[in-house]
């Protein structure tokens, strides 16, 4: 159990800056995820509090100690990789088994520990298997057993889910979060999906181009995003951004519409951020502004419609029962309790 | 023309060459090592022996079982020595190594060198005149200051055995890079964060994935070193006496020399048996199913 802490850490390779002067505090049992697109330097930021990577300049602190120094034998974290990183000449009992050898765990206590860790990830029954038996949800749930066999300081979890099949990673990532909440252990968890992030984090940081956009609850990345990054990269699908300028209290689309009575100074410039699930569809003639449906999809749980906003083509969420065809017209209202203003310039959010 | 004969007629020319330049020799070598097979005697590659030559091999030649003993400990020898120096390398070049990029290209000079090449010039290098290594150790090691290396037996052994190993390093330093690329880096990563040393790393990890591929590595080499031949026969020419002398130079010398062609293409087809042991243990493993 303990706190993890990145003062000013950077990473350069040669011009490249993969992780820009960052500093975070991460609390004891925290479930913390790193979100970003790739690239970003979650997964380098991670790489260096586990040691396979030395940050060019900062400190890393794992509870009262800094390690930058330490190996990552020394740091007394456990890893589960993207790719498993299972050995593969091994059986699944010996890959549990790992972490206990080498640390000198007496014989004795060995086989009840993997025995449990396999238990608690539904595994009893491959132990004599090699892993290149197992399906890869199988191989996931080893590369957690041989993490939560030990009782680290922290976990660390590098896109642990991202090659599992879409029906697989909704199963798992259940099982995940069930699991942490039983071991309360401070975990890192690096993801590039932000349903990963929302659902098993208890705060999120989002990062791009090596810097932290926004450290926060799921609710806050999601309710209050901090800039347009934030805003656009949260929500699926994802929020709409519309072009125009505050005049008389109102937002006003670069084609002159008058939109919404936003609570903001007059500003020539301005995005106006909207998500699907916050415009209200109804029919033609009934609501705020009559648009042309481009497009019309039913996903079962929802319908969504993309439609034509005069040069701009925008996403509202509709009633699942609700049925329209391209080209017919449909009636959008805007909630004027949740919509977002950014500076087109900085990117960040204008607040009233 | 039937596209069925015609087939047949097209590899014919590629069928022939092989049974002239290689399948031809075998038989007549087989055929030979049964004859009296003297080179100064007519009629005698007609003689028929029976198994006289191979007994004779075994119970009335001391330099068929030097050369026997010569050439196993050579290869013994040669095969330790180049894989470990060539494993070595290979984890410092490997991707992720500490030195990579251009020192792998300097790493491939000596294969490009043929092995009599290989040969001259260490016998030139270990000249007790102006033979650079020979001043080198002699700085060096003041012991070393005096002797004559080719000139004694286990020194002229040592220098085959190290130009050897010089020679062939690069090649199974590549073979060995290939290999350790093709350890995946998140296995080694794994073990290094659930605690293991570096040392533990490579013995529990990277050493048995790297496993088949050194396997044949050693087999490869094992078979190279059985037939050594031209850099003997460049460096010492199997001297001082028949120190170190290998089978093939053995062979070459009876059947070249001597022109005892009978009893040399017997000898020749005696170490066809360890070859076919290794040549199957490689089949195996480069074709093996997994």
């Amino acid at each position: 159990m303990a706190e993890v802490s990145l003062k000013n850490l950077t990473k350069r390779w040669g011009d490249f800056i993969g992780v820009d002067n960052q500093s975070l505090e991460i609390h004891d049992r925290e479930f913390l995820v790193l979100l970003g697109p790739s690239g970003c330097g979650k997964t380098t930021t991670m790489r260096m509090i586990a040691g396979l990577e030395d940050p060019t300049d900062g400190e890393i602190w794992i509870g009262d100690r800094m390690v930058n120094d330490d190996l990552p034998k020394d740091r007394d974290v456990a890893m589960v990789f993207q790719n498993y990183g299972l050995y593969p000449h091994m059986t699944i009992f010996d890959n549990i088994a790992y972490p206990l050898r080498v640390r000198g765990t007496p014989k004795s206590e060995i086989e009840p520990r993997v025995k449990k860790a396999a238990e608690q990830v539904e595994l009893t029954e491959f132990l004599h298997r090699k892993p290149k038996a197992l399906s890869g949800g199988q191989r996931q749930r080893v590369a957690l057993a041989r993490a939560i066999v030990r009782t680290p300081k922290v976990f660390l979890m590098d896109e642990p889910l991202s090659n599992l099949d879409a029906k697989l990673r909704v199963t798992m990532r259940a099982e995940l979060k069930h699991l942490s909440r039983a071991l309360k252990i401070t975990t890192i968890y690096v993801t590039h999906d932000q349903i990963e992030a929302m659902t098993l984090a208890d705060r999120v940081a989002v990062m791009k181009n090596g810097i932290i956009q926004q450290l926060g609850t799921p609710d806050e990345i999601y309710n209050d995003p901090a800039n347009l990054f934030v805003a656009g990269f949260i929500g699926s699908p994802a929020m709409n951004l519309i072009n125009g300028s505050v005049q008389d209290g109102h937002f006003v689309t670069t084609g002159g519409t008058k939109l919404v009575p936003v609570s903001a100074p007059d500003r020539p410039d301005v995005v106006l951020g909207v998500r699907a699930d916050d415009m209200r569809v109804s029919e033609e003639g009934q609501g705020g502004i009559d648009v042309r449906i481009y497009a019309f999809e039913n996903t079962g749980e929802a319908t969504l419609l993309t439609v034509q906003w005069g040069k701009q083509r925008v996403i509202a969420k509709g009633d699942r029962h609700l049925r329209k065809d391209q080209d017919d017209m449909v009636s959008i209202t805007l909630d004027p309790d949740h919509l977002y203003l950014f500076d087109p310039e900085t990117g960040n959010r204008i607040k009233s | 023309m039937r596209d069925n004969t015609l087939k047949y007629l097209l590899v014919l020319p590629a069928v022939f060459v092989v049974f002239a330049t290689a399948i031809w020799p075998l038989i007549e070598s087989l055929r030979l090592s049964f004859t009296v097979g003297r080179l100064n005697r007519p009629g005698s590659l007609d003689q028929y022996l029976g198994w006289e030559n191979f007994t004779w091999a075994f119970s009335q030649e001391p330099a068929f079982w030097n050369s026997v003993w010569v050439t196993a400990i050579y290869t013994v020898l040669t095969v330790a020595l180049t894989t470990l120096f060539a494993l070595g390398l290979a984890m410092l070049l490997a991707p992720g190594g500490k030195f990579r990029s251009g020192v792998q290209t300097l790493l491939i000079l000596p294969f490009a060198m043929s092995p009599a090449l290989i040969g001259v010039s260490f016998r030139f290098m270990f000249n007790p005149e102006f033979g650079l290594f020979d001043a080198f150790f002699g700085v060096m090691i003041p012991p070393l200051a005096d002797v004559s290396w080719l000139a004694d037996p286990v020194l002229a052994f040592a220098v085959c055995v190290m130009a050897d190993v010089w020679g062939w390093i690069p090649f199974l330093t590549l073979v060995l890079i290939g290999g350790l690329a093709s350890v995946p880096q998140d296995t080694i990563e794994a073990a290094q964060v659930d605690g293991a040393s570096g040392w533990r790393v490579f013995k529990d990890v990277t050493l048995p994935q790297l496993a088949p591929v050194l396997a044949v590595v050693i087999i490869l080499k094992s078979i190279f070193s059985l037939k050594t031949f031209d850099q003997i026969f460049m460096l010492t020419n199997g001297g001082p006496g028949t120190a170190t002398q290998t089978l093939s130079h053995y062979i070459y010398f009876n059947g070249m020399k001597y022109g005892q062609i009978g009893y040399a293409a017997s000898v020749a087809w005696l170490m066809v048996i360890p070859m076919i042991f290794l040549t199957y243990a490689y089949a195996k493993f480069v074709f093996r199913k997994d």
